[in-house]
């Protein structure tokens, strides 16, 4: 596979030098106040009105003849006003992306999701709202939680309809072709402004599950495939505990209550948590269809952001794939100070490792660490809540830049794994496996993500195969200019 | 002592009759209603009541367009602020959804907003004088 690697980098160089003389070849962010490192480029912020639609050039191999949809992604794009820095990434107005892939073009576009903080602070020309990492402008009113809705973590489509993600507030309603903004999504009259989570799961056959998270009281969604409603209740898991994502088999819900505590929930939220390890990571067990019917399990102290999915084996046992950090990282010490373009590597070797968390039928629960680091772990959506091999994520990190470098997926029965290290010039994003037609294992897959390209100073769409992810991309977009990190997508 | 309860009854007997002898009315006017059912449920307060339970007048003003309207009389001239929500389901009750965030829409004179609770005295007050005063909110 070495020759596919170097024809790759070769390749990509080239693409690298055309891109950036397309763009002058300037030193890095030349028309800003100061000079920011190289990697600052994907903390930059986007444009006021978006992208307009333009075609991506494939710019490396040959596009996948059965691969045709749309990748939809969302991530923070709204980092800086004048001299005034977001205080948080995860405060920045989400941009959703809609790239869409037919007969080998690829076509990109992209809007900021339509809040009341994005207009009263793009009227204002400053940040002014509370949220994460910010305590707010007194001048902001606060009258629900959507006042402050940054809109900015994944997107999730359901029977046709668009919806941006956060996950304390509503989820967005948008326009999936065109991006314009509905409003703040209501499921039930009585459910108006609750908290839907940004990691909500959706099942082979598109019933979707998801949480709204009020400290220590939990509420589960249950929704048909047609977008409605089924059922909602409410669970109390004990303590106010940061939850970011959470994971499903086919029977259970699992919540993992990990020691990250917040009892106070008042801006900026992320100086409110408190790390209490001597609770260890608890899971609470729920069984879809009776919530009242839950089992509790324990693991060792850890944090965690993102989880790949679960399956149970025939005795009962649950196993999942989670990313586990052995203490919190970057809601704490990072997402602040990358913004502003500092970065020390400080927190260099406090990288996520992805780990399988086996929760007996009795007992406590145990983890297995690979040695792998890497974030934003993903599954085939064939195989949610079912028995599958893999596991796919952005990999590694480098001492020159913050975020990932490569990609990696992870077989949990072979235990072999299979990598492809872009290195220091790319900034990787989260791959998303999509279904190769007539393929029936989840290695019948294509991965496709974005990819920064720090050389060229461009975004890109790269595909793998997830069979052969050492072979480097299938085939690579480029688009003629870049856009800011994101966090989450999905294909539709 | 003697003299301080002395000063204190007569201010006392002083605002008490102060109605009586100035008398204004208000009109309240509630616009951009967006359900045109149920009822909005109006309530009229001073600096004094403003955050407590009771209010110096109030009223229940049943929805069927986007507007409604109300007047208090015999008003003391002087500084009010009103509260209001659509009881849009007519149950009689502000509705919250589980964790504890209205359902059913809200306001405050001069459209005053809160943040992180009611909106503040000093931002939803206005000024009630001898001749009469018509004051307008606007849902949203």
């Amino acid at each position: 596979m070495d020759l596919s690697r170097r024809h790759f980098l070769e390749a990509g160089f080239t693409v690298g030098i055309a891109g950036a003389a397309g763009a002058g070849l300037m030193p890095a962010c030349a028309n800003e106040a100061r000079e920011m490192p190289f990697w600052h480029l994907g903390y930059k912020t986007a444009p006021r009105n978006g992208f307009e639609p333009a075609a991506m050039r494939l710019a490396y191999g040959r596009a996948p003849v059965d691969l045709k949809g749309t990748l939809y992604r969302n991530g923070p794009a709204q980092m800086q006003y004048g001299d005034q820095f977001a205080s948080h990434w995860f405060d920045g107005d989400g941009l959703i992306h809609r790239i869409g892939i037919e007969d080998g073009q690829a076509v990109h576009k992209a809007r900021f999701v339509d809040t009341k903080k994005r207009r009263e602070e793009q009227a204002e020309g400053a940040f002014l709202a509370p949220g994460f990492g910010s305590l707010g402008d007194e001048r902001f009113s606060v009258e629900g939680p959507d006042d402050v809705n940054a809109a900015n973590t994944s997107v999730l489509m359901v029977n046709g309809e668009l919806l941006a993600l956060w996950e304390a507030g509503s989820a967005f309603s948008m326009d999936a072709d065109s991006l314009e903004t509905n409003g703040p999504k209501t499921w039930r009259d009585d459910l108006k402004a609750l908290p839907f989570l940004a990691h909500p799961k959706v099942e082979p056959d598109g019933r979707v599950w998801n949480l709204a998270v009020g400290g220590s009281r939990v509420g589960i969604y249950r929704i048909a495939a047609g977008g409605q409603l089924e059922d909602f209740g409410l669970v109390n898991i004990g303590r106010a505990a940061y939850i970011h994502d959470w994971t499903m088999t086919a029977r259970h819900l699992i919540i993992l209550v990990q020691p990250w505590i917040n009892e106070n929930l008042r801006p900026p939220v992320v100086a409110g948590f408190e790390w209490q390890p001597q609770h260890g990571l608890q899971m609470l067990i729920i069984d879809k269809d009776d919530f009242s019917n839950q089992r509790w399990a324990q693991a060792p102290a850890r944090m965690f952001f993102h989880t790949g999915s679960a399956w149970e084996e025939s005795d009962g046992t649950i196993k999942f794939d989670v990313v586990l950090y052995k203490e919190p990282v970057l809601g704490v010490n990072g997402g602040a100070a990358e913004i502003r373009g500092e970065w020390t590597g400080e927190h260099f070797a406090e990288n996520g490792i992805l780990s399988q968390v086996i929760i007996p039928p009795q007992g406590d629960a145990t983890i297995v660490e690979t040695d792998i680091v890497g974030e934003f772990p993903q599954v085939d959506p064939r195989f949610r809540g079912e028995h599958r091999n893999l596991v796919a994520l952005a990999s590694g990190s480098s001492d020159q830049r913050p975020g990932a470098t490569g990609l990696t997926v992870h077989n949990w029965t072979s235990g072999a794994s299979d990598s492809f290290v872009f290195g220091d010039d790319r900034m990787v994003e989260e791959f998303l496996f999509v279904p190769k037609s007539g393929g029936s294992t989840d290695a019948d897959a294509w991965l496709i993500g974005t990819v920064l390209n720090l050389k060229a100073r461009t975004s890109e769409v790269c595909v793998f195969d997830a069979a052969r992810v050492s072979d480097g991309p299938v085939c690579i977009w480029q688009a003629d200019y870049s856009w800011p990190l994101g966090f989450h997508g999905t294909w539709a | 002592m003697t003299r301080t309860s002395s000063i204190a009854a007569i201010l006392a007997l002083a605002l008490s009759t102060a109605p009586v002898a100035m008398a204004s009315d208000l009109t309240v006017n509630v616009e951009g209603i967006s359900q045109a059912q149920g009822t909005i449920m109006l309530g009229l307060f001073d600096e004094a009541t403003y955050s407590g339970d009771g209010a110096v007048a109030g009223a229940n003003l049943k929805v069927d367009g986007d507007r409604v309207s109300v007047t208090f009389d015999n008003l003391a001239p002087g500084e009010y602020a009103v509260q209001l929500y659509h009881d849009v389901n007519d149950d009689g009750e502000m509705n919250t959804n589980p964790f504890g965030m209205p359902t059913e829409p809200f306001a405050f004179s001069n459209d005053a907003k809160g943040r992180f609770g009611p909106a503040k005295w000093d931002a939803a007050k206005f000024s009630v004088g001898a001749d009469g005063t018509s004051h307008t909110i606007t849902m949203n």
